[in-house]
């Protein structure tokens, strides 16, 4: 036949195509992937810092297994081996030896980055007090330290400034190096050249960091010495990884489940190869088709690619098992398309409410959802009947079929039952408070051991809480930098109130120019400031003469050029200066990480006057949990949107309401039981939760609408068909279930048991048999 | 008696006795001599003094003046209390060193292994008091002298970094007291402390 040759030929064409826009798509892990597409200037500021921002860099690393000598010993040489490498920007193990440089810059250009200098500060009124101040000071048990540096700075700058730049708690030390509590680990942070979002670049960091450690604990031969990574960029690989293992395992595994038991009903190995056939085909249609949309396929999409083998596998299931020997396939398929077409458009109805969401992530899936259904189901209509022996018939279960359909005619005796479990669930629905996740952490699939060990390292490190960062925004960097010195004094405002512990800003490392020039403007001429110094001195006991340093330093710096990014050359401060003031899309951004945040309305009333002058204050983990909440309650409704698509499709495709509405019982049941189910476990739930439900809706439709009745009861080998189907679909979801990736064992659990609890309410739910 | 006093005692009548042209014989005939000293140090678990130090600096034309009370706790917590001419806390517990000063107190702490030169400083008076003959060396070329009533150590730093701020140390003492400490800096200044034990 023509018509069949044109459907093989075309199911061919459209393969190859596939499968090349698959061999050329790009394959993201990237959670940014889950994030709004039209997102708020402040969730925009969030993704950016996520995917590239310093935080997103830094890798967090701790040496244990050995007393704290050798400890030590192996985090010198761990560091010298990875600043060798271009891999890292910067290298920190707390070797004060580093930060040379940055002690003499800061010392150099005390007097254009010191926030103290104004006209005011070298009045003899103000020396004078800035020589009680260091005379207190030589008398105290810490001015044997800083007596060296009074004669050039007895105004105290350096102190200021290091005291303003150090900033957070630090962690402690043993022979200079950063050690945990007791000393049990030595301690080092890593920061990356790659941002947090190139994976690949992080997985080869990775991996010189754990060969650089390798070589040292051979040096050193300590064969006890351990190794431990965190942070972000351990998570987005380890992420990565898992659920690469897992949708690969937990596919292959359902895929061998299935594959034996259609074999061993089919016993044929060219049916099962055909039985596959829609199913392959449908997931590669399904990447291509999100590929080709999107740009890019999220690994999360794919792992879902393993749960389509549970659901496309049951057409060719109701194909073989009930074409009859006297039939053909293309008699059965002319009797059960009707039904099956109405499956089909009903599984694509509700997905489609997905296309519309504003998460990629999302949409995704229902992308990809979409266009597997379809090409399964199409590949089942169309081509399975041109590649089927012409006398295929499945034989020999005619035993189990006549004993699966008694025991679907028996169904209704759970009734009872059913009921008691569907106001169980609603019971259940009720009491719980908290019904859903509203955490971006839960879709992640970090262990909890990684999660402490993270913890761990952070509090050790006294790590900067990054929750809270003010951001400013503006044309130019230095014009960013001045608006990061107005919203530093908000800050200081709120650090007075005790609002808030601390801040750093950029502009604390590299003033703006306007500001440097003032200061420089303010620094008096040697004569003058002699003068003063003289007089402020009468009285004490300094002698004459001891702080000519500071006076030819403070004359110096009057016609010292101000300083620009490059004057930092290769220091820590310039380091973390590029941390703070970034480039992106033409503007500059000045970013302001508070700590010891207490009070945010006090600190919202300081910054109110900034806020037109593009200043945003950003509140990380509220954002992404918002962001995160907006998408799940788009799911919801999204899904409801689905679900009332379904309905109305069905009750005009059967021309009766009241038949669609018995069609849509079981599945409302089953979603509700399910749903129920999942609360008793112990489950929050999460929007892929509400995706399974979907599918559960996709699938139990079908069932519904074989046990409907317009085909008439179902036959043994419907009933047969029916169960063979439900039990593929529950194991390919219920392997799953066991990931260890939140969303791939939220979308198992749910449509595993919501599969299930479908076909038997649509058995019991079935109207009663007529005498056939 | 203490055992350290009762064992400086035997070492008393072993050097009398030797003197008579006898052999001193085993353990009893220990002479008095550094580990003698530290054996006698180590035996104190806490003391507690009032000190006066002054600290004669070269950009100043008169000596700073303070004074205040001390504390130690073995092995390795050592607390300095200013009291005059303004109130002052330095605390140095294990490797950190607390920092307290003014009226509404402001707390720096600092980790000694970043500061070498304080280490060294701290090392040489919490070593003595600690008896701890072992850190005392790594630190200091240590020469020792005197009785047990009236014993001194001169240290001389062996490492490089600390020479440039430390020239010397002499630590005196009475049996497992110190009485005073004089510090000689690389830079001229110096500083003289002398401590009052509180007997307990």
């Amino acid at each position: 036949m023509i018509r069949s040759r044109v459907a093989v030929g075309l199911w061919l064409i459209v393969l190859a195509v596939a499968a090349t826009i698959i061999a050329n798509a790009r394959f993201s892990t990237d959670l940014s992937a889950f994030l709004p597409q039209r997102p708020t200037a402040a969730q925009q500021l969030l993704v950016d810092e996520l995917r590239d921002g310093v935080v997103s860099k830094l890798i967090l690393v701790s040496v244990s297994g050995a007393p704290p000598d050798v400890l030590a010993a192996a985090s010198r040489s761990l560091a010298e081996r990875l600043r060798a490498d271009r891999r890292f920007v910067s290298v920190d193990n707390g070797d004060e030896s580093q930060f040379e440089r940055d002690r003499a810059f800061v010392f150099e250009h005390r007097y254009l980055l010191s926030p103290a200098v104004d006209a005011d500060h070298f009045t003899v009124k103000s020396l004078r007090t800035a020589l009680d101040d260091a005379l207190e000071l030589l008398g105290s048990p810490a001015g044997m330290l800083a007596k060296s540096l009074i004669p050039a700075d007895p105004t105290g700058e350096v102190l200021r400034l290091i005291e303003g730049m150090a900033g957070t708690a630090r962690p402690a030390t043993h022979e200079g190096i950063w050690v945990g509590p007791d000393a049990k680990e030595a301690l080092l942070v890593l920061q990356t050249r790659a941002p947090g979002f190139d994976i690949d670049a992080q997985e080869e960091a990775l991996a010189s960091i754990r060969s650089a450690f390798a070589e040292v604990r051979r040096a050193a031969g300590a064969e006890a010495l351990e190794l431990a990574l965190t942070g972000p960029a351990v998570f987005a690989v380890e992420t990565r990884a898992t659920i690469k293992r897992d949708a690969m395992r937990f596919s292959t595994l359902a895929t061998i489940l299935i594959a034996s038991l259609l074999l061993a009903t089919f016993r044929s190995p060219r049916v099962l190869v055909l039985g596959l056939l829609p199913v392959a085909s449908g997931a590669a249609v399904g990447v291509a088709a999100v590929a080709l949309h999107f740009g890019e396929v999220h690994g999360i999409t794919l792992g879902f690619g393993a749960t389509l083998i549970g659901e496309s596998v049951d057409y060719a299931i109701y194909l073989f098992m009930q074409t009859e020997p006297r039939r053909g396939a293309a008699g059965t398929l002319a009797r059960i398309w009707p039904t099956l077409r109405l499956g089909v458009v009903t599984s694509i109805c509700g997905f489609s409410a997905m296309l519309l969401s504003g998460f990629p992530g999302l949409a995704q899936l229902g992308m990809f959802s979409i266009a597997g259904i379809a090409t399964a189901a199409l590949v089942t209509r169309f081509v399975l009947p041109v590649l089927l022996p012409p006398d295929f018939a499945v034989t020999g279960i005619e035993p189990l079929a006549a004993r699966v359909r008694a025991a679907f005619g028996r169904a209704r005796i759970l009734l009872p039952v059913l009921g008691l479990a569907v106001i169980g669930a609603i019971a259940v629905w009720i009491a719980r408070d908290q019904r859903w996740s509203d955490e971006l952490a839960s879709l992640s699939p970090v262990s909890v051991a990684q999660q402490n060990l993270d913890q761990r390292l952070r509090d050790a490190l006294g790590a900067a809480d990054v929750r809270h960062i003010v951001v400013a925004r503006s044309g130019s960097a230095d014009q960013a930098l001045a608006l990061a010195e107005r919203v530093g004094k908000a800050l200081d405002t709120a650090v007075s109130h005790e609002a808030i512990g601390g801040y750093e800003s950029p502009a604390r490392i590299l003033p703006s120019a306007a500001t440097q020039m003032h200061r420089r403007d303010s620094l008096p001429e040697a004569r003058v400031l002699r003068a003063r110094m003289a007089e402020a001195a009468r009285g004490t006991p300094f002698r004459a003469g001891t702080f000519e340093p500071f006076v030819d330093a403070v004359q110096q710096a009057r016609s010292a050029p101000l300083l620009e990014r490059e004057s930092l050359g290769g220091t820590k401060l310039g380091i973390h200066l590029d941390a703070l003031l970034v480039q992106r899309d033409h503007a500059w951004y000045a970013m302001l990480p508070l700590s010891g945040v207490k009070d945010v309305a006090n600190l919202r009333r300081a910054l109110a006057p900034l806020y037109d002058a593009q200043v945003v204050l950003l509140d990380t983990k509220s954002e992404t949990d918002a962001i995160y909440a907006t998408y799940r309650r788009e799911a919801v409704s999204l899904s409801l949107l689905g679900a009332i698509a379904i309905v109305v499709l069905l009750a005009a495709a059967m021309r009766s309401p009241g038949r669609a509405l018995k069609v849509c019982v079981p599945l409302v049941a089953a979603v509700l039981v399910t749903t129920g189910a999942l609360l008793a476990l112990g489950q929050t739930l999460t929007m892929f939760h509400l995706v399974g439900m979907l599918l559960v809706v996709a699938v139990g439709s079908n069932y519904s609408l074989f046990f409907d009745g317009s085909l008439g009861a179902p036959s043994d080998h419907t009933s047969l068909s029916l169960a063979l189907a439900n039990v593929t679909t529950v194991i390919g979801f219920g392997m799953l279930g066991f990931s260890s990736v939140p969303v791939l064992s939220a979308i198992g659990t749910t449509v595993g048991i919501g599969a299930a609890l479908s076909l038997i309410f649509a058995a019991a739910l079935a109207p009663r048999a007529r005498a056939s | 008696m203490t055992s350290g006093s009762r064992r400086a005692l035997l070492a008393g009548i072993a050097a009398a006795v030797g003197s008579f042209g006898f052999t001193a014989r085993g353990e009893e005939s220990t002479p008095w001599d550094l580990g003698q000293l530290m054996r006698e140090l180590a035996s104190v678990r806490s003391a507690r003094a009032r000190f006066t130090e002054k600290r004669f600096l070269r950009m100043l034309d008169r000596p700073i003046e303070s004074s205040g009370t001390l504390a130690y706790e073995a092995p390795s917590r050592l607390e300095k209390l200013t009291l005059v001419p303004k109130r002052e806390l330095m605390l140095v517990e294990q490797d950190k060193v607390t920092l307290e000063t003014g009226s509404k107190p402001k707390r720096r702490v600092l980790s000694m292994s970043d500061y070498p030169a304080l280490r060294a400083f701290v090392e040489s008076i919490r070593s003595t008091l600690a008896g701890d003959q072992a850190t005392l060396e790594r630190f200091y070329k240590v020469d020792f002298g005197g009785d047990p009533d009236r014993w001194r150590l001169k240290l001389q730093p062996s490492d490089m970094k600390t020479k440039s701020f430390v020239r010397e140390i002499r630590i005196s003492g009475r049996r497992g007291k110190i009485t005073g400490v004089e510090v000689d800096q690389s830079d001229g200044d110096r500083s003289v402390m002398s401590m009052v034990p509180d007997d307990s």
